[in-house]
């Protein structure tokens, strides 16, 4: 009985996605090519049933389900809502990676279904057994998300991918280990309410400075962040877009949770954290400038970005928090936008290097419009949403005391080289081109295309009216 | 009288012309770009009309989503209004951008659309930021100003007009960001010390409690940082010279007519206005950095042989000329300022306009192939002539009563020790002698002399070019003979700075 009302007090979304799994496990057995669409729509309606299930699950006052593993409020079913909303778009974006090679469609979206469960997993996970558990699904769906693409290089990325995983994941263990060895507790809570008690100890900093490095792997952060270039190359564009999204988004809400309750009490992560951050901006904008590809610079950005997120995550208050669900949010939407872009330039003759794009804005003005507006809203330009994160970003740093202001400083030079080569990329655009084979974009992909515009009029939109949003975002901060 | 309607106009206009049903009719566009640039100045002239010279802001008004403030959880709000300063800003970017649609009929071969829907959204930016009451909406038009700059440059330019236009991105967007830094602290600042959110210019107060000086003076840098690149002050001025050479003629007139005050006008809003304590340590070492500007930027102009360059860099001397009448800290030399940026966005532009004409008819800019321009073209000599005794400081032209009073203010300054601002405007005095040199070397070179066999069919101004000159060169008369009725406006704007220096 409690199982049940634990099931569906806390886990209904993921409880869905286990049953569109399972069929489409079942269903990858029998089906072949032709059902390929039966795939996709059985996919879509699952996460969409998902979606629709967030709203049943129990809020207030904060449910503990299965002896407090899992916990449920509203921070958790927001970060959810995120979660399926973006693996939605990705569906939707995945329709030709999928199609090329389509004896394994079925594959595809069962991997996909089980990275997503895992991260609401990882999101909704309030002990450690859970979080390892959960993490460990997530890492082994992606990757073979990775490795689904044909060819060498997915392979190599999909390698490169287990190996450093495999690494900070023994990290992070080891400093779960110490945390167990000294509390005796594997319970946020309990561990919480142990350090309430107790003084911590050195050990104790080691534990959480060893957990957080851990946790810094799926945020490609710097010790573990060589690995995004060529996973971002090597694997398919919209297994791209999973990786840039929702790996991170968990990540990001595990960690808030976990400074909250467990790694709070120590004054050395902090620094760590900030200056580790610092470093991963500088070096991955400054990597960004040479690159020739688009995927390649979106992957810097994304480090970038998560570096961001990062810096004003580590310095725990309730203002830094709504600061960075405002900026994970907008980054999600700009991101899956110039995802899209590049998937829909990707199946034309435009390709996915950089010159490629040359005469773009002149023979389809409206997408390379909307292309611009999202390249803009990452590199932080007004009136579209990347300047209000940014804005708001950076008012928490200062908030956060006058010791930050030179950081700050530093990121905000890291924030002019990324101007540089997200500028470059929309002035190739507007560059003339003298070949004629390489006009007007195909149609097929409308779903990309569709999502592209939707992507670039909500960037357009919270930028010039970002009260709602900031509101919301506040208001789910101060219930963590 | 609506002031959202001046400042949000242009965008709308602009929006107007991305759209498709406006592709390819380039002549409808230019006209309707002129058309509209008009109907916005004779509005702009009607605040000067219903202007009231004793109230602190004229035209206040409030932008709402709803009923919701802005960003109202931040205690930011779009809140706009007018002060004197303002208004003659307001007024110059109005004319000028009415002047430069009109002179872009020659050089501007492409993209018509486009081209005049940057225009407008860089006027909506560059209005929204001369009448912004908030720091972050005054941030926030700062920032939009650098896209359709870019593109401005960088699509219509020639030579290295991308490298160029980057170049003004990259320099722009860095000290911006210092800038926000900047502005984040005072925002922190006035946030301990009242615990509540605002941004607004008017409402913000801090105390030393709460705002050591230590980092008042720290929040001053950052933010003049920002402004420092705008302006430009010299070691900071390299994008200057590469993209008003790069650029086509009507957008370098707007660069160095309107985006170059914008530095000036901020280091009056946000350095003297709200942070006078900290101006006062940092105003001996921007003397030294305002002479290193006059005296540095006219000699490198002496050596130019590129016309634009030349006016480049005396346009940097001339801002040098600004800032220096700003650091007497008295109600002279900051009246003389702000005349001058003035006076210095006409002549500039105008300068620029004819720079640009010769260059559209020979094709070059370099005066050393140039020479003898008179013989055909008479017209633009004397209108070229005229600019350039103005830019010189030529009694009854405008810039001799703006350089006059901030040489004045500078002279009766009582804020430095050991005669310092006196000595430095003595040596600028001296040099700003020696480099009129350039201004005649370049009329010298380009419309005297020998006239080349290749220039023979080189014909003189046509109607349009004429008016624009004529109407620059008759702005410059006028106000050269009638200076007060616009320092009736400025002194009442700069009253509150100047009685926080006690001068």
């Amino acid at each position: 009985m409690s199982l049940i009302l634990d099931i569906s007090n806390s886990m209904l979304a993921e409880a869905v996605l286990l049953i569109s799994f399972l069929i489409l496990s079942v269903f990858s057995m029998f089906y072949n090519v032709r059902y390929h669409k039966l795939s996709k729509w059985i996919a879509v309606s699952g996460i969409a049933f998902a979606l629709v299930s967030l709203k049943f699950l129990r809020l207030e006052p904060v449910y503990y389900a299965f002896n407090e593993s899992i916990i449920s409020d509203t921070f958790t079913v927001f970060v959810k809502a995120l979660i399926l909303f973006s693996s939605l778009i990705i569906i939707l974006l995945s329709k030709k990676n999928v199609t090329k090679r389509n004896h394994k469609t079925f594959q595809f979206y069962t991997l996909l279904i089980a990275g997503v469960m895992s991260s609401l997993l990882v999101v909704s996970s309030n002990d450690f057994v859970t979080l390892t558990v959960s993490l460990e699904m997530l890492s082994f769906s992606t990757y073979f998300l990775i490795a689904y693409k044909k060819g060498y290089l997915s392979k190599e990325a999909s390698f490169k991918y287990i190996i450093s995983n495999a690494f900070s994941t023994a990290i992070y263990l080891f400093g779960v280990s110490y945390l167990y060895g000294i509390s005796g507790k594997l319970n946020f809570n309990a561990i919480n309410d142990y350090f309430m008690q107790n003084e911590p100890t050195l050990i104790y900093t080691f534990a959480v400075v060893f957990i957080a490095i851990g946790l810094l792997f799926k945020l490609a952060i710097l010790p573990f962040a060589n690995w995004i270039l060529d996973v971002y190359e090597g694997s398919a564009t919209s297994v791209s877009a999973f990786i840039a999204t929702i790996p991170k988004i968990a990540v990001i809400a595990v960690l808030a949770r976990l400074f909250v309750f467990i790694l709070g009490n120590s004054f050395e992560l902090p620094v760590i954290l900030v200056i580790l951050s610092v470093m991963t901006a500088i070096w991955a904008n400054i990597l960004a400038i040479r690159q020739k590809k688009i995927l390649r610079i979106l992957a810097c950005s994304s480090s970038a970005n998560a570096a961001y997120m990062l810096f004003v995550l580590s310095l725990v208050s309730v203002y830094n928090l709504s600061t960075v669900l405002f900026y994970l949010i907008t980054y999600v939407f700009m991101n899956l936008g110039a995802f899209a872009a590049i998937i829909v330039l990707e199946n034309s003759n435009y390709g996915l290097k950089l010159n490629g794009l040359k005469g773009l804005a002149y023979t389809n003005p409206l997408f390379a419009l909307s292309f611009a507006i999202c390249i803009f809203g990452l590199a932080g330009f007004p009136i579209t949403s990347g300047f209000i994160a940014k804005f708001y970003l950076f008012s928490a740093i200062i908030r956060s005391g006058a010791v930050f202001i030179p950081f700050l400083i530093i990121l905000a030079m890291t924030i002019v080289v990324a101007a540089y080569y997200y500028t470059n990329i929309v002035a190739k655009m507007f560059e003339k081109t003298d070949s004629q084979d390489n006009q007007i974009i195909y149609n097929s992909t409308t779903s990309a295309t569709v999502i592209l515009y939707a992507c670039s009029l909500i960037t357009l939109v919270v930028g010039i009216m970002p009260f709602a949003l900031l509101e919301l975002c506040k208001f789910i901060a101060y219930n963590l | 009288m609506d002031l959202r309607l001046l400042i949000f106009s242009p965008i709308i206009i602009s929006i107007l012309f991305l759209l498709p049903i406006f592709s390819g009719k380039h002549i409808l566009v230019r006209r309707i770009a002129k058309l509209f640039a008009g109907l916005h100045f004779i509005y702009s002239l009607f605040f000067i009309i219903f202007y009231n010279v004793d109230a602190i802001s004229n035209f206040d008004t409030e932008i709402t989503f709803f009923g919701e403030k802005w960003l109202g959880s931040l205690g930011v709000s779009l809140i706009f209004g007018l002060d004197g300063l303002s208004l003659l800003l307001v007024l110059l970017t109005s004319f000028l951008v009415l002047i430069s649609c009109i002179a872009s009929k020659g050089s501007i071969k492409s993209k018509h659309s486009l081209y005049y829907a940057l225009i407008f959204i860089l006027e909506t930016s560059v209005l929204g930021t001369f009448c912004a009451k908030d720091i972050f909406v005054f941030f926030l038009f700062w920032e939009l100003e650098l896209i359709p700059m870019y593109f401005l440059i960088s699509l219509w330019g020639h030579d290295f007009a991308k490298k160029s236009a980057m170049k003004f991105l990259l320099y722009t967007f860095i000290g911006s960001l210092f800038m926000l830094c900047g502005f984040l602290m005072l925002y922190n600042f006035n946030y301990i010390s009242t615990s509540e959110l605002s941004a607004a210019i008017d409402n913000l107060n801090f105390d030393y409690e709460s705002a050591p000086i230590y980092l008042q003076v720290v929040a001053s840098i950052l933010i003049l940082l920002g402004f420092a690149v705008k302006l430009p002050i010299i070691p900071l001025h390299n994008w200057l010279p590469a993209a008003h050479v790069d650029a086509p003629t009507p957008v370098s007139m707007l660069l160095a007519g309107i985006l170059l005050k914008m530095g000036a006008y901020g280091i009056i809003r946000f350095n003297m206005q709200l942070l006078p304590d900290a101006f006062i340590i940092i105003v001996p070492y921007l003397v030294f950095f305002a002479f290193i500007n006059i005296v540095f930027a006219a000699f490198v102009a002496f050596v130019q042989t590129d016309i634009k360059r030349i006016v480049a860099y005396s346009s940097i001397s001339s801002m040098g000329l600004v800032l220096l009448g700003l650091c007497s800290l008295n109600a002279v030399g900051i009246t003389g300022a702000v005349l001058l940026m003035l006076a210095h966005g006409i002549i500039s532009s105008g300068l620029f306009f004819s720079v640009g004409v010769i260059y559209n008819r020979t094709g070059t800019r370099n005066i050393n192939q140039l020479g003898g321009l008179v013989l055909v073209m008479p017209r633009l000599a004397l209108f070229t002539f005229i600019l350039c005794l103005a830019s010189m400081g030529v009694p009854l032209l405008i810039s001799f009563p703006a350089e006059f009073m901030i040489f004045f203010g500078a002279f009766i300054s009582a804020v430095y020790s050991n005669y310092y601002i006196q000595v430095v405007a003595l040596v600028s005095i001296i040099v700003l002698v020696l480099s009129l040199i350039y201004l005649l070397r370049l009329l010298h070179k380009t419309f005297y002399g020998e006239l080349s066999e290749r220039w023979l069919k080189v014909g003189d101004v046509v109607t349009h070019e004429f008016i624009i000159l004529s109407v620059i060169s008759s702005v410059t008369v006028i106000f050269g003979i009638v200076p007060m009725s616009v320092i009736i406006y400025i002194i009442p704007a700069i009253r509150n700075i100047t009685d926080a220096f006690g001068g």
